[in-house]
């Protein structure tokens, strides 16, 4: 797998149709880090293993990223998820990246364009697994007031160093809602309410959009189980809306079964 | 700081008897930023408004806070006030003491309270408020009439008549529409075309009608007051110009035998024709799919006889592009279609028949010139059984509706075969007789007991031929279930009105939304049956539900004096209470993302996306534009915009923000 993303990643840059790759690389200790490769006698760096799980398409949409010009980059089945949404969020147009697509069988994906990449995720709908269907069930079970308890216990220790956010590719917004401050919406210290605010919003912002890639919880310094939030909100969203590929919360339907807004 | 007047409405003892006014004024007077604060006994009359006045110009008020009923009531008074006194009008602000505390609580301490904290958090309310100016779009004063039935004729009339350009587009050959089909209507039992005839030669000669027949809607753009439409005009293949409708083309026609549509398949048409005699405009079509020229490349016959030169086989279709300020849905409605009776022999036996037939039948223009016979064999039916609610009321098969004509048009059925075949029996299933409606129950009685008609309550399950009878098996309900048994020569079966043919592809490219069923929607059942949820779209006859020929035209009529409304100005006037998408210096340009969510989420399609340009003229961003032509400022956007792009003029978020602030 590894010699062919390194082979297709070659290509990309010696024919010119990419300015820079991103992909896996080593990182200090056994660590996995981002890499961008621009020349193709670098592209003997990237790897791939089972370390590899980062969300590269948060590098997407940084500016400094497309400074460098059109981006290839390595994409396992939520990066290409991820891209499918910002496509659908006008993020790039066609022809603006190109995807090294990896199949959840550890296969090379030809995915030329952004329908294709649409297609393939169409094909792939967003489910959640065994356990993590377990997971949400054991918050079933609580009581109302155990579950505000254990997320208020596990959000007391947010540190708001906005982890999370900088982690995710669906937060892109050059000014970030808890930036807003006329008027300010989210209390920004680090305390209890300011907490809660701060991941509520987050979570309902996703609503939707969510690739459950699991990167929020990776990156929270202080073990907060972010994606449960997430998961819980895609699992309703199956429920009531079913597989869409439009953005089930925002979509305006006259023949929709609310009838307040008519 | 602000300088803010606080006006404490009595509304006679409506609010003073359980609040205490003078105390709200006393204690508002004590919250910085109000300079002025009073109370008085009716703050809406002439002299409470003239103290408002006063104050503005005595005390320099920027803010005034009106504190007395629902703003629903005065808020447009006290707003007219202020601008009269020179202040911007939507720098005044209500607070709702009336149905919000004095109505809804007892005399005691609370309640006052309760009134110093509506007020005091307008106060704060009014220190964020902008100045705004109402918003004024241009208004095209010509309006587009979709469908030529009687519907759209009277539609098309009164707005002609009120002195404004209408254009009628009618899918058609000729307008007329189902109506023309009739042979009599309800319950005065005069001539269909006699009464509709005339009004149709009016329309084709009104100076304001530029009448497009044959023609379809192509797509639609733009908003109310400014619509940019597409009409494809269908090609003819005849001049119009030079056509003098003599009919010579269509007696020459050497391919005769083709079902025509006017008669609802009873009758032939040649492949060159007008669909009637009465047609509106008399101007023949060549349907290409039946004429001997366009199958097999030669004939010409219509070409050689036409005594004007007026055929033209290369005649290709013609797309017209028109402003529009205003649209009137007229489409109609179509008779359920065979396949859905397999149990009634529609379309098996040739004297199953339904309601729209039987017209043409009846008709003295119609292919048996009126004499009763029936489609099989040309015999006069000595026994005709009238099945109501064919289709309609029947959830089974997906209708639950009651297609509402039937009831009527059935009891017309009868009376007309019994008028014509004195000694014929007449017999009706029906579920329930529906005869609401100015001499209508009258009718139906009359039917019964005048003209004889049998009234079988109950519906039928099977219908199938035995010896050359149709025999129709049903169940009598008020004789406990009886099976009855009738031997019949004709059925006719009154079956369900249901949307047109492409009602809803054309909702959608209006925006328009329809039910289930595919009729459009009405914006609101009882209060705004002629609007749809578009601005600017009327809808008129039964394209929008089931309807008579009564109701249509008023409601036409109602349509029409919509749009005769909204022309009566150059301009239209709109409160700027609209959603804005923020706009910031470089290199933000603005805070938006473009994410383009907001998109689909505007119910009202107010929402685009808008290159933004440095002035190199190079795209920098991307971002959301609202047009202020569409919004209607529900705050949907808003609430869904991550990052606080947007906000609503008016009630943004940072005066509701301090409105809460304040408690």
């Amino acid at each position: 797998m590894q010699d062919k993303i390194r082979q297709k990643a070659r290509e990309l840059l010696s024919s010119g149709a990419v300015k820079v790759v991103i992909g896996y690389g080593e990182g200090t200790g056994s660590r996995v880090r981002a890499l961008f490769i621009q020349r193709p006698e670098d592209a003997d760096r990237l790897i791939m293993d089972e370390r590899c799980v980062q969300n590269l398409a948060v590098y997407l949409t940084k500016h400094e990223v497309r400074a460098i010009g059109k981006p290839a980059i390595v994409a396992k089945m939520p990066v290409i998820r991820s891209i499918n949404h910002l496509a659908y969020e006008e993020q790039f147009n066609e022809g603006d990246i190109a995807v090294i697509g990896i199949s959840d069988s550890d296969e090379l994906v030809d995915l030329p364009d952004l329908t294709s990449v649409r297609e393939y995720a169409a094909k792939n709908p967003l489910l959640l697994t065994a356990e993590e269907r377990a997971e949400l069930d054991k918050l079933e079970t609580m009581t109302r007031e155990e579950r505000w308890n254990y997320w208020l216990e596990e959000l007391s220790n947010c540190i708001k160093c906005y982890a999370c956010r900088a982690s995710c590719p669906m937060c892109y917004c050059p000014r970030c809602t808890v930036e807003v401050n006329q008027p300010q919406w989210i209390s920004v210290p680090a305390h209890e309410i300011g907490n809660v605010e701060w991941h509520i919003m987050r979570a309902m912002h996703l609503a939707g959009r969510c690739v459950n890639c699991g990167e929020c919880t990776r990156a929270c310094p202080v073990k907060i189980p972010l994606r449960l939030l997430n998961q819980r909100i895609i699992a309703d969203i199956a429920v009531n809306f079913g597989q869409s590929e439009d953005y089930a919360l925002a979509a305006f339907n006259p023949n929709d079964k609310e009838d307040f807004i008519r | 700081m602000s300088r803010i007047g606080v006006f404490v409405c009595h509304c006679g003892t409506n609010i003073s008897a359980t609040v205490d006014c003078p105390g709200v004024a006393e204690t508002l007077s004590h919250v910085p930023g109000v300079v002025h604060s009073v109370d008085y006994k009716y703050m809406c009359s002439d002299p409470g408004q003239t103290m408002i006045k006063d104050a503005i110009k005595e005390h320099k008020l920027d803010g005034v806070v009106v504190s007395a009923c629902s703003p629903h009531m005065h808020e447009p008074t006290f707003r007219r006030a202020c601008a009269e006194a020179g202040l911007n009008p939507y720098l005044c602000e209500m607070a709702n003491l009336r149905e919000h505390c004095s109505w809804v609580h007892d005399k005691e301490e609370a309640t006052t309270v309760k009134a110093i904290d509506l007020v005091r958090k307008m106060v704060e309310k009014v220190k964020k408020n902008q100045p705004l100016y109402s918003i004024k779009v241009p208004v095209t004063k010509t309006a587009l009439v979709l469908g030529g039935g009687i519907a759209g004729i009277q539609a098309a009339l009164d707005i002609a008549n009120a002195g404004h350009k209408v254009v009628m587009v009618e899918r058609d050959p000729s307008i007329g529409g189902h109506m023309s089909q009739l042979s009599e209507t309800f319950p005065t039992l005069d001539c269909s075309q006699c009464i509709l005839t005339p009004r149709m030669v009016e329309v084709a000669q009104h100076p304001n009608i530029t009448l497009h027949t044959y023609s379809e809607l192509e797509s639609l753009e733009g908003f109310i007051g400014n619509f940019k439409v597409k009409i494809r005009k269908k090609a003819r293949c005849v001049d119009e110009k030079l056509c003098t409708g003599c009919g010579l083309c269509s007696q020459k026609c050497p391919t005769k035998k083709n079902l025509s549509e006017f008669n609802e398949g009873l009758g032939y048409r040649p492949a060159i024709y007008s669909p009637f005699p009465q047609a509106v405009p008399n101007k023949p079509v060549i349907d290409k799919t039946q004429c001997t020229f366009f199958l097999k490349g030669k004939c010409k016959v219509c070409e050689k006889v036409c005594p004007t030169k007026a055929i033209r086989y290369d005649q290709e279709d013609q797309i017209l592009d028109i402003d529009i300020g205003a649209i009137v849905l007229a489409t109609g409605f179509k008779v359920l279609q065979p396949d859905f009776f397999p149990e009634y022999g529609y379309g098996k036996y040739k004297d199953v028949i339904q309601g729209l037939q039987f017209e043409r039948l009846a008709s003295a223009s119609g292919p048996t010139s009126g004499e009763m016979k029936r489609p099989s064999d040309g015999k006069e039916p000595e026994t005709v059984v009238f099945v109501a609610c064919a289709g309609s009321r029947d959830e089974a098969k997906g209708l639950p509706y009651c297609s509402k004509i039937c009831c009527m048009y059935t009891a017309k059925h009868a009376m007309l075969y019994k008028h014509k075949v004195h000694h014929g029996n007449a017999y009706v299933f029906y579920m329930d007789i529906r005869s609401g409606g100015k001499m209508y129950d009258e009718f139906v009685r009359r039917a019964i007991e005048e003209d004889g008609v049998k009234y079988i309550r109950g519906r039928v399950s099977t219908i199938y031929e035995e010896d050359g009878k149709l025999i129709v098996k049903g169940a009598d309900t008020l004789l406990g279930h009886q099976t009855v048994e009738i031997k019949a020569d004709m059925v006719v079966l009154a079956s369900a009105a249901v949307a047109n043919d492409g009602a809803e592809e054309l909702a959608q490219k209006l925006h328009v939304s329809y039910d289930p069923y595919h009729f459009f929607a009405e914006a609101h059942p009882k209060l705004r049956p002629v609007e749809t949820n578009t601005a600017g779209i009327f809808l008129a006859g039964a394209c929008q539900a089931p309807r008579d020929i009564p109701e249509t035209v008023s409601q036409a009529s109602g349509a029409a004096s919509k749009v005769a409304a909204l022309f009566s100005q150059s301009e239209l006037t709109r409160e700027p209470i609209i959603a804005v998408v923020n706009r910031t210096a470089p290199p933000l340009h603005s805070t938006c993302t473009g994410c383009a969510l907001c998109v689909p989420a505007c119910p009202y399609q107010a929402i685009e996306m808008e290159d933004i340009k440095n002035r190199d003229g190079k795209v920098v961003k991307r971002a959301a534009k609202i047009n202020p032509g569409l919004c209607q400022g529900c705050g949907t956007c808003v609430a869904l915009c991550r990052v606080k792009a947007i906000d609503l003029q008016g009630f943004s978020n940072e005066q509701i923000f301090a409105e809460l602030m304040a408690l």
